[in-house]
């Protein structure tokens, strides 16, 4: 009866085991794609807010250089 | 027109995307690797985008010191900063995989060492760019610098085959195989990801365009 109780709680441990290392493998999965989708958002955000950036400046430079003749 | 095109092929590239990652999460786990398996479906296409990158900027860096047309410095500077994000994706998902995998972050190894070196040589290359102000000077500079970066992409690509790494060899090219349904959404992954880059590189090429227009304004300003 002991030996069949030890056999269990053995098979039961075996079971969680393996379910933590699911359970982890899917963590670092999910972080994983995360990441990569993390790092294409963030570089489309940076090109954007540089466009802006460099729009404004042509949109100065333009406005500048109308003035310029007329003073 | 052009702005429709770069539209639909960034459509069409999230519209991928988004079915491969509903079918990646399907697919059941890897017998010995588990779940983390999968990072392969991002970890691949982005290095193979990355080197493709590298590889256009080389041949752009060439053409720029033959012709000295800077349209071919623009687009060198446009694929290198884009292969940089990709590389970095690469390097990151490799990392996590790795965790899980080898148990560590990060090994000294042959692959993932000349990987880390050319992602910081191009990073050099972006760096050294914005340090030369004379445009002239600043492209024949860089141009120089990204032929001598490119020499790092062999040793990236052969290094599991020229030296024992830890790396694993890669599934298609060292002998390995994916089930015939896992082949075809891979395939789709790396067209999806290769157009991303593309409309990243027309992007990253506008600007630049609009960095040429912003020199040519404060020529005219300091002209008057």
């Amino acid at each position: 009866m002991y030996a069949l109780m030890l056999l269990q709680a053995s098979a039961d441990d075996a079971v969680l085991r393996e379910m933590e290392r699911l359970q982890r493998n899917f963590t670092f999965l999910n972080s994983g794609l995360w990441v990569a989708w993390l790092i294409l958002v963030v570089y489309v955000l940076m090109m954007v807010s540089r466009e802006r950036k460099l729009k404004r400046e042509i949109a100065g430079l333009k406005a500048m250089l109308e003035d310029k003749p007329r003073s | 027109m052009r702005d429709k095109i770069l539209y639909i092929i960034g459509a069409v590239a999230l519209i991928l995307l988004a079915r491969d990652m509903y079918l990646i999460t399907g697919f059941p786990a890897e017998a010995n690797q588990g779940a983390i398996f999968k990072i392969i479906f991002f970890h691949v296409p982005m290095a193979i985008t990355a080197l493709t990158c590298a590889m256009v900027a080389f041949v752009a860096s060439i053409l720029f010191l033959i012709t000295k047309n800077f349209q071919y410095d623009a687009l060198a500077v446009a694929v290198t900063e884009v292969g940089l994000a990709f590389l970095a994706g690469n390097l990151i998902t490799g990392s996590i995989w790795g965790r899980v995998a080898w148990g560590i972050w990060w090994a000294w190894d042959a692959r993932l060492t000349s990987a880390l070196v050319c992602w910081l040589l191009y990073a050099g290359y972006l760096m050294l760019r914005n340090a030369i102000e004379e445009p002239t000077q600043r492209a024949t500079f860089a141009a120089v610098f990204s032929i001598f970066a490119f020499i790092d992409v062999p040793i990236v690509i052969f290094s599991i085959k020229w030296w024992r790494t830890q790396h694993p060899q890669p599934v298609f090219w060292g002998g390995g195989s994916f089930p015939p349904d896992w082949s075809a959404v891979f395939g789709w992954q790396m067209l999806a990801i290769l157009l991303v880059g593309v409309v990243f590189t027309a992007v990253r090429l506008r600007q630049e365009q609009f960095q040429r227009e912003i020199d040519s304004l404060r020529r005219m300003a300091h002209a008057l």
